[in-house]
């Protein structure tokens, strides 16, 4: 690793390349009545004008944001009526794609212009006069090796290994630049390995080299992406997927997933975000490579399932050509390459609302446990209608650049145009039903209205029975079938829920296990819960356990937690195993940990990421920020500099560790 | 019959091979200065007191009517946040093989055994071989002090795959000083154990100035010959638990 260049970005000196502009676009754009496509190209136009070449010291992949801001194209009174007239999506992009990378590295950015629509051809045209500003800063500077670089991509095919990897940052930083975010980089070990495969053969690499150069091209992703912030800063979609079986069932895991493995490890940095693809045939050894990086602290790699996500997208209508090619977006929502343009994460289901409104308005009239579920079944039904009802015309912000880079017009509908819906705090309602099964109607030890007022006054006044609920009931995550087939039920209940729906552009709703952000807001919309959690108190992230859960042990989590039937909800979200750094200390302990994530798998487990935690370090962090600037923690599915979290994000994480010693 | 345990830990990747379940029983006839599982020194169940998630509340000085309360002067059912525990849970090898056993069952080939450690899981002799018993399909292992009677010792280290055995200290004066008991049982034992053919591994604790002393570490060397031996660092937050159970920790 050049560390001159490491420490260079680590301690943020080069923001001192970037200024903001104050133009006022919208106003403008407005006056002359700019369709929003002409807005998109234009102000693209500009910003590759305003952007400057800058080389720093020893940079072999070179890129750097040097505007900082990216003016409106709307103004206020417009965004508004947009808003009124369509479904708008988080900030209007259609995101969490996976560009086809490949296609223009391999042919050119002029081979792509010829194809191109104007929007596209002009777009093309800036990146490349922006490109050739390098070109001259590197000439300027004697940097013959750029020259060579940058006189070849991005006009040309990249012919080996390093204008693939200049080329890759060139269209990346091109479509952050534009607008765009949550930009994924995909499956990069199965379109980049022939170039480094090509260069090895030829011996311009040694191993050790081309690990060098990986680094340099991995700390790419970390220069600028304190400015792609999304609900916090780290959640901005850089995921890289590694591994997994090809079109003819072929392990694509390769030289190059070995070294991206050992570049993310090395560099320690929260980009790019690694997935790993494995399956009942991946090598033991390899998980045990997999978790050095997960000793690492950055929280991944994440691990997803070939055996369980394949046989369910097709399930879904995926081709088995494009169901064998997935990979996850921003988090973990399972995408297509190339051709997907679903929509992954646009809404949630909140399990804990439902069993909330069933136990205040049918808990009394229902006269067994199945009763009840059945009020419960009924809610999330109602409320997937809602939430479906809700989503129509939608519209994106048509990113010209973007749509160059995927095969298919994504605005006017890509080959898939699904939507996923997240399914927050399943844990929260599955052990809130195991209490009122078991206590109200089996045991029959707590009454109806005994129990609805308890959980109405927040348990203020019955500090025996919020005991009792929160620490000595049956949860989630004990491999106890009394509670695990109630999370089951939920699950199908969900996934049944959204089956034979189509969506506003003709694509189906997938349900998922992910929570995004919704762990913490779908929390507040209801007081305390029936599983002894007060009000306020939020959700487990994702498909985990409930905060407060008394749980035996990982094992008896992953045997909880691969029961159900993933084939009914597979827009994505994985469950979330912690541990704590000395389990890490020595070979015996990576592997064995490395054993575990084999069992998840070989069990049928859909996706699983683990984090390496140490509890001392992260409440000292809040008291010492400056002395933990590199403390990575994993937040709902990415990862992020817990010091730049905010206080709430913060305490959410350590409250996932405070009942384990 | 019963035995009485005071934890039960899945995952315990330090106690010997695979990915093993550890079960720790409680009661040890040693007391050493730095053991970092007080709540497994005592035989009895004990009121343990995290007092850092303590907000104050009082609940657990309301009146109450639970027999196991009764012994502590609080309520231990009514905590919102979990601060106290009884350490010691009384239970029969019957049950607890089945419970544990399921563990096993979730990992199938990668699954490792079960480790049996204390507290000193030889002092409920009758509790542990019935355990054994139980569970004499699986690789087990023993992490113990050796201070034991010999009959005991063999009869129980004769059933396991695996041995783990402390030699903490070589001088008798002081391993009387630092642990309470002298060590002729425990090296008794290791002679039995070095003869035995059964694999194990002898570990000693790192504790500054008493047991990683140059002339400890060379004695324990002429004791143990060629044995597999692990020396362990000194775990600074070992005096975490002493507090939480009113005792005090020497170190």
């Amino acid at each position: 690793m050049n560390q001159t260049l490491y420490n260079y970005i680590l301690n943020k000196k080069h923001h001192s390349h970037r200024h903001s502009v104050d133009w006022d676009l919208a106003t403008e754009y407005s006056s002359k009545n700019l369709s929003p496509i002409e807005r998109m190209s234009d102000r693209f136009t500009r910003l590759c004008e305003e952007e400057k070449a800058v080389i720093l010291e020893g940079e072999q992949i070179v890129f750097l944001r040097t505007v900082s801001n990216l003016p409106a194209i709307f103004t206020d009174a417009e965004w508004k009526e947009i808003n009124n007239k369509h479904y708008i999506h988080e900030l209007g992009f259609m995101s969490n794609l996976s560009p086809n990378y490949y296609d223009t590295i391999a042919t050119g950015l002029l081979s792509k212009r010829e194809t191109a629509d104007e929007y596209g051809k002009k777009a093309i045209d800036n990146i490349i006069k922006l490109s050739d500003k390098y070109l001259e800063e590197a000439k300027k500077q004697g940097r013959d090796d750029l020259v060579q670089v940058l006189s070849q991509v991005p006009r040309y095919p990249a012919r080996n290994f390093r204008e693939a990897l200049q080329f890759f940052r060139i269209l990346h930083f091109a479509l952050w630049l534009e607008g765009n975010y949550h930009n994924t980089i995909g499956r990069f070990d199965k379109y980049m390995f022939p170039y480094l495969k090509a260069d090895m053969e030829k011996g311009v690499y040694t191993q050790e080299t081309a690990l060098e150069l990986l680094e340099d091209f991995f700390l790419s992703f970390n220069k600028d992406s304190d400015i792609y912030v999304g609900v916090q800063q780290g959640d901005n979609g850089q995921s890289m997927m590694l591994g997994g079986v090809d079109e003819d069932g072929n392990d694509v895991y390769n030289l190059l997933s070995e070294l991206c493995l050992k570049a993310s490890c090395n560099n320690k940095m929260i980009d790019p975000k690694i997935n790993l693809r494995v399956s009942k045939n991946t090598p033991a050894d390899r998980y045990t490579e997999a978790t050095k990086l997960t000793r690492a602290g950055l929280g991944f790699p994440q691990y997803s399932n070939d055996d369980v996500v394949i046989p369910a997208l097709e399930a879904m209508g995926y081709s088995h050509n494009d169901a064998v090619n997935y990979t996850v977006a921003a988090c973990w929502e399972f995408i297509i390459p190339n051709v997907g343009a679903d929509v992954a994460n646009i809404a949630a289901l909140s399990y804990p609302k439902a069993v909330d409104t069933a136990l205040h308005n049918s808990l009394n009239k229902a006269n067994t446990y199945e009763e009840f579920f059945g009020f419960v079944k009924t809610e999330i039904e109602k409320e997937c209608n809602t939430i479906c009802e809700n989503i129509n015309n939608l519209w994106f912000i048509p990113s010209p650049f973007m749509n160059v880079l995927m095969d298919c017009d994504i605005y006017t509908g890509g080959k898939y145009n699904n939507f996923g819906i997240h399914g927050t705090g399943i844990a929260t309602a599955a052990d809130s039903l195991a209490a009122i099964k078991k206590y109200v109607f089996e045991e029959k030890s707590i009454s109806k209205d005994e129990l609805i007022a308890a959980v109405d006054n927040n348990f203020e006044n019955t500090p025996e029975l919020l005991h009792k609920l929160r620490y000595e009931s049956p949860k989630l995550g004990n491999n106890d079938d009394f509670v695990d087939s109630i999370a089951t039920e939920l699950l199908d209940t969900f996934g049944n829920a959204l089956k034979g729906k189509t969506n506003c552009r003709g694509g189906i709703y997938r349900a998922g296990t992910g929570s995004a952000m919704y762990y913490l807001w779908h929390a507040n919309e209801i007081g305390a819960s029936a599983d002894g959690r007060r009000e306020k108190e939020p959700f487990g992230t994702n498909y985990s356990v409930s905060l407060f859960a008394n749980v035996k042990g990982p094992v008896s989590v992953i045997a909880s937690m691969t029961k159900q039937h993933f084939e009914n909800a597979m827009n994505g979200g994985p469950l979330t195993l912690e541990f704590h750094q000395s389990i890490f200390a020595d070979d015996d302990g990576i592997q064995k940990v490395g054993l575990l994530v084999k069992n998840f798998i070989d069990r049928g487990g859909h996706q699983l990421q683990l984090n390496t935690v140490n509890l001392d370090r992260m409440l000292d962090a809040q008291k010492h920020p400056e002395n933990h600037r590199q403390l990575v923690v994993r937040i709902w599915g990415w990862s992020a500099y817990f010091v730049e979290l905010d206080k709430e994000y913060q305490d959410h994480v350590i409250a996932r560790q405070a009942y384990t010693v | 019959m019963t035995g009485i345990i005071f934890d039960v830990k899945e995952m315990a990747v330090h106690d010997g091979p695979g990915i093993r379940t550890t079960v720790f029983l409680k009661g040890c006839p040693l007391s050493c200065a730095w053991c970092h599982n007080p709540e497994g020194l005592s035989f009895e169940p004990q009121l343990m007191y995290k007092a850092v998630r303590c907000i104050d509340c009082k609940s657990c000085q309301r009146e109450c009517n639970h027999p196991e309360c009764q012994a502590f002067g609080r309520c231990i059912h009514s905590c919102p946040e979990n601060c106290l525990e009884i350490a010691g849970r009384e239970i029969t090898p019957q049950e607890l093989a089945n419970d544990l056993k399921k563990s096993a069952d979730v990992l199938g080939d990668s699954f490792g055994g079960f480790t049996f450690s204390g507290g000193e899981p030889l002092a409920q002799p009758e509790f542990l071989l019935q355990l054994i018993k139980e569970l004499n399909n699986y690789n087990l292992c023993i992490e113990t002090s050796g201070f034991a009677e010999s009959d005991v010792f063999k009869e129980v280290i004769d059933k396991l795959d695996f041995v783990i055995m402390d030699i903490k200290l070589a001088d008798t004066e002081i391993h009387k000083k630092y642990t309470g008991v002298d060590n002729d049982l425990i090296l008794n034992n290791f002679k039995y154990l070095k003869q035995s053919g059964k694999p194990y591994v002898i570990r000693t604790p790192l504790i500054p100035n008493i047991t990683d002393t140059k002339e400890n570490l060379t004695a324990i060397k002429n004791i143990i010959g060629d044995s597999n031996w692990e020396q362990l660092p000194y775990n600074a937050a070992a005096g975490a638990k002493y507090k939480m159970l009113g005792m005090n920790y020497k170190l």
